[in-house]
């Protein structure tokens, strides 16, 4: 037999093969746990409270705040500007353009950090990008932006500027944020122009 | 080297150096199989000789199947392999130039620098008339944009326009090009030539 011959019948068989098997719809994982450990551990999906405040006020549209608590404690009280995504439905389609994006911060917040973080992991393991965690949640940003503590006249300038500022803060979100009067239904933040293509950068080749 | 650099496995410059390594190979095996003679290159369009066609085809369905046999075995992401976007107009009118200077220079961009490489003289000048066109493309892009870019489909696959399995698609695409092999081996019997 000629090779050619011999080669024409290995691409075919190869071509039938692949034709019977099913489609490979399957994704692995995005990150190992090793990858996902470290990432814990260097705590960089972290946003601390302070951050967040000087963003708010200075109307930074490079952020979206992600409220994973249920409706009701949302309705209750939530941060200005900020959208409920209850954690249950945080898979649903509605919502993955706004996760699944190359464009904004987003930024998941809760009454503590669980939810918030379980939120963050689910799409980190995903692989979308630029998901962050409120630090100490709802509860530490009371206690730091709402109800500062003053330090004492001997600390370092630094502990008495970050206070100032925190008092300041407090005073233009407290306002707003602790009566939520204006009507519940927070209208949604545009979706950012940017299309969401992939999961990872496609590295561009050509002949 | 794409899915190394997409998970930062391998930086943006040992990619070049990888790229510099796997082009010399590409080279001399192009320059080896005699893709350096313009005229075994112009050869498919008159019937004397197919190997341009069989080898790519070759290469085109050899990659096809590497890459589905390897996503099947989750050792590569068919999502982070790059597909150029298709735009249809411009998409048209380059394979038109393309296989124009194709006929009339009798070389294929990349083995235009493999011959130029053995010292051919023409195909230095095929080189030097690819760098006037690419300065006069730069040049009246402004021009030319809306065209450039219109028609964008997006990143089509024959398997989702006809709505087939990859795999059903890949055993199409190997008859198909069983057949123009066939083809292309009765064509060179039909217009033979002696010394070229």
């Amino acid at each position: 037999m000629k090779p050619r011959t011999i080669l024409a019948i290995v691409f075919i068989t190869l071509g039938l093969v692949m034709a019977a098997i099913p489609q490979n719809t399957t994704h692995p994982y995005k990150l190992t746990p090793e990858q996902l450990l470290e990432q814990v551990n260097s705590g960089i999906q972290y946003f601390s409270p302070d951050q967040i405040a000087d963003m708010i006020i200075k109307e930074d549209p490079s952020f979206l705040l992600i409220d994973v608590r249920s409706l009701d404690e949302y309705e209750e009280f939530h941060l200005p500007g900020a959208v409920n995504i209850p954690l249950p439905d945080l898979l649903s389609d509605e919502w993955k353009p706004y996760l699944n994006q190359d464009v904004r911060h987003n930024i998941f917040y809760s009454n503590s950090t669980v939810k918030a973080n379980e939120a963050w992991m689910i799409t980190l393991q995903l692989g979308y990008k630029n998901n962050y965690v409120l630090q100490g949640g709802l509860n530490y940003w009371v206690e730091t932006i709402m109800n500062p503590e003053a330090p004492e006249a001997t600390n370092p300038n630094e502990e008495i500027a970050k206070y100032n500022f925190r008092k300041g803060a407090g005073m233009k979100l407290g306002g707003a944020a602790t009566v939520t009067e204006e009507s519940n239904a927070q209208p949604l933040p545009s979706l950012p122009k940017i299309a969401p293509q992939t999961n990872k950068k496609r590295v561009q080749g050509g002949c | 080297m794409g899915p190394l650099i997409s998970y930062d496995i391998i930086s943006q410059n040992s990619n070049f150096l990888f790229a510099f390594l796997i082009g010399i190979g590409f080279g001399f095996v192009l320059e080896a199989s005699g893709f350096s003679s313009s005229r075994k290159l112009a050869g498919v369009f008159y019937g004397y000789d197919t190997v341009v066609l069989k080898v790519f085809f070759t290469a085109a369905i050899t990659g096809m199947i590497g890459l589905l046999f390897l996503s099947l075995f989750n050792w590569i992401n068919l999502d982070l392999v790059y597909i150029k976007p298709t735009f249809l107009y411009s998409t048209i009118a380059g394979g038109i130039i393309m296989g124009a200077g194709f006929i009339i220079g009798g070389f294929c961009p990349g083995t235009s620098f493999c011959a130029a490489s053995i010292g051919k003289i023409d195909a230095m000048f095929f080189i030097g008339g690819m760098l006037v066109g690419v300065l006069i493309f730069a040049e009246a892009f402004p021009l030319l944009e809306d065209f450039y870019y219109a028609k964008n489909l997006g990143i089509p696959t024959l398997s989702e326009k006809l709505g087939l399995k990859d795999g059903v698609v890949v055993l199409g695409i190997i008859i198909v090009a069983m057949g123009m092999f066939w083809a292309g081996e009765w064509a060179e019997k039909k217009f033979p030539r002696e010394e070229y």
